[in-house]
């Protein structure tokens, strides 16, 4: 893929690992360890996505974040915060960040984040396609019908939302947190396996009868929708 | 300078300036009033001697004034001059100033009676008679004088009296108010020597000291009620979280020792979920004292509470259908607009839903109502579970308070504390009661106060 990605981080131990997993996945990543550098560097608008540590030397992420949007630079933003209750991710959503991801966070998490992120600016450049296809899934988001091999699925609402969005974010791993956030749009933690079950019927229609599944489970990250 | 002197100083020295305030009215009272009756009674006295020697002549005038020198009081000065200042008749000493002509009228003057050693201040008048060169007479001042030299000493000793009585009064005074706020500081000082349990005593006066103390006192209350309550948390937070961390530590231990990569990897998945539950406990807390807090207020918005009751009954019926039970929504009749935190409160009420679904699965129906009232919204959340006895339900609402003693399961006993923090976030509040059987649980939630928050 191969995309630049800026990271704001002064925790020099996070931004080493981050910076090492995201090359690894094919990513060219810039760091700055406060916010002032960081800012600098963001303006000139290069880059594909900047993932913002939240709390900062000399300058702090939501203040760099705001300088950023009023300077319309509209690249992607992920801020990383310690700051975990509902009230601080609604704040930092609300100064203009694309994704918000409490700290601590395991590497997939973020990593499906980032690859959404970079995969909604691809999207935004591109024209939107009309019908969203997955192997012999198709889905057109015009009417929310769902076909599988030609013969018409019945979902339920909820449940096409689901659909649609693993498949706009095909082949790549969408976490169950990403989806209680896009789906639902709750950012609160939920002490259960609520969406699992969701994911599990979800599963038993689109795959049920079909050789080959296209909803799989990703071992300790989620799900992901690939043909 | 000691602040019990300086009021003691303060107080004497308004006790001085208002009575210096009094003595001073008295003196120049008493002082005009004693020169003005001496000057009465010597122009007085000149009329009628003048009009005595104007109907009886000259020998009328001499018999009046030896009547007069005899039996007017001893301070009655009098004579009648011949043209060359010798004296005719009269009780006075020729003095240097008798000799020189006399002006006529009324002036202050020093006069010599006969007899006596020293001329004294006196009131005098004279007056040209055509018989002689001139008449006078004159009225010593000097009982008026002394009168006034006793007052004026008198006043000078009330004085100073008023002076040291004014600042003893002060010492009196800063001396009681020094106890009073001694006793308050006392109280204070050993509280921040860390005894929270040292009150302020306080009399049965009802005085401002009283006030001051009654309200430090109730103050002490408050404080030491939370702090009993935030040792309390802290307590079994601590104690909360060693389960889940031992687990982890074990986990990671195993983990460490297995020599199978694929029960290696069971293990650390295992780890991982241990530590996302430790995270989720510890947000958990965080979510509650932020809404004891109150600060999500600024993230309040107008939202239909029926439509997201209804949302989050979608979100768990199949949860609630894999453990064996059905969730039912009654939908309100009409729309329930609150202002509010929409997330929070989805929060809250997913938590109620979890722990029906949790603990009253087995009962085999939920049911979930939204009540719009004229002042409050009603959302219930009833189950068949075997229910929470009236004498246990403030224990259940308790942050880490949970019923069963067993702690392994997934629930870290936080889910209705925080239910009940975002209620009162919301100005509302949490209510346990009997479903019969079961257990209803309902939050209330005003929706004028926040309307007018709002405007």
């Amino acid at each position: 893929m191969g995309r630049k990605i800026l990271l704001i981080e002064d925790d020099r131990e996070t931004a080493s690992y981050l910076a090492k997993g995201l090359n690894q996945e094919g990513h060219g990543v810039e760091q700055a360890a406060n916010g002032q550098d960081g800012l600098f560097r963001a303006t000139d608008g290069s880059f594909d996505l900047i993932i913002l540590d939240r709390m900062l030397p000399v300058l702090d992420g939501l203040s760099v974040l705001k300088a950023l949007r009023a300077a319309h630079i509209e690249t992607p933003v992920l801020i990383l915060s310690a700051l975990a209750s509902v009230g601080d991710r609604i704040e930092g959503l609300e100064c203009g960040s694309d994704d918000y991801l409490v700290k601590p966070f395991s590497f997939a998490e973020l990593l499906a984040r980032v690859n959404a992120l970079l995969r909604r600016r691809e999207a935004r450049v591109n024209p939107t396609e009309h019908r969203l296809t997955v192997g012999d899934l198709e889905i057109d988001p015009l009417s929310r019908s769902v076909k599988r091999a030609g013969k018409k699925l019945d979902l339920k609402p909820r449940e096409y939302l689901l659909l649609e969005y693993f498949a706009r974010n095909e082949g790549r791993v969408v976490t169950r947190t990403m989806l209680l956030e896009q789906v639902w749009d709750y950012h609160f933690d939920p002490g259960t396996n609520v969406i699992d079950v969701h994911v599990s019927r979800l599963r038993r229609k689109l795959d049920e009868g079909f050789e080959k599944p296209l909803l799989h489970t990703v071992r300790g990250a989620g799900y992901m929708l690939a043909a | 300078m000691p602040t019990t002197l300086r009021i003691a100083l303060l107080a004497g020295l308004l006790a001085l300036l208002s009575n210096l305030a009094v003595i001073g009215f008295i003196y120049f009272r008493t002082h005009d009033e004693a020169v003005a009756t001496v000057h009465q009674q010597v122009i007085e006295q000149g009329k009628v001697l003048a009009d005595v020697y104007r109907s009886g002549g000259q020998a009328a005038l001499d018999d009046a004034l030896r009547d007069t020198m005899n039996y007017a009081d001893p301070q009655t000065a009098i004579a009648l001059l011949g043209p060359n200042g010798h004296e005719i008749i009269g009780n006075i000493e020729p003095t240097p100033a008798t000799a020189l002509p006399l002006q006529e009228g009324y002036r202050n003057a020093l006069i010599r009676l006969r007899g006596q050693t020293t001329p004294r201040g006196a009131a005098r008048v004279v007056q040209h008679l055509p018989c002689c060169q001139w008449g006078g007479c004159g009225r010593i001042a000097g009982e008026g004088v002394a009168i006034r030299d006793t007052l004026e000493r008198s006043l000078l000793i009330a004085l100073v009296l008023a002076g040291l009585l004014g600042l003893l009064c002060g010492m009196v005074l800063a001396h009681y108010v020094g106890r009073r706020i001694g006793d308050i500081a006392k109280v204070a000082d050993r509280i921040s020597g860390r005894d929270l349990s040292q009150r302020v005593p306080v009399s049965r006066a009802g005085d401002a000291f009283d006030r001051l103390g009654g309200q430090i006192n109730a103050m002490l209350d408050r404080i030491s009620r939370l702090m009993e309550e935030l040792r309390l948390l802290t307590d079994s937070l601590a104690h909360d979280l060693r389960s889940p961390v031992s687990r982890l530590r074990s986990a990671a231990h195993a983990a460490a020792e297995a020599n199978d990569p694929r029960e290696q990897e069971e293990l650390l998945g295992s780890v991982i979920r241990q530590a996302d539950a430790l995270m989720r406990i510890l947000t958990a807390v965080l979510e509650i004292s932020r809404s004891e807090a109150l600060t999500g207020r600024k993230q309040f918005n107008w939202f239909d509470v029926g439509e997201l009751a209804a949302e989050l009954a979608e979100m768990y019926d199949p949860l609630a259908e894999e453990g064996g039970a059905s969730l039912e929504f009654d939908r309100p009749a009409r729309p329930a607009p609150l202002f509010g935190h929409r997330q929070l409160l989805a929060q809250a009420v997913s938590n109620l839903i979890e722990n029906a679904i949790r603990y009253g699965s087995a009962g085999g129906e939920i049911c979930i109502r939204v009540e719009p009232g004229e002042r409050v919204i009603r959302i219930e959340v009833g189950d068949r579970s075997p229910g929470i006895p009236a004498a246990r339900r403030a224990e259940a609402r308790r942050r880490f308070g949970r019923l069963d003693s067993s702690r392994s399961d997934e629930g870290a006993g936080l889910g209705l504390a925080l239910a009940e923090a975002i209620a009162h976030l919301h100005q509302g509040k949490l209510m346990l009661e009997d479903n019969a059987p079961g257990l209803l649980t309902i939050l209330e939630l005003p929706v004028h106060s926040q309307q007018s928050r709002a405007a």
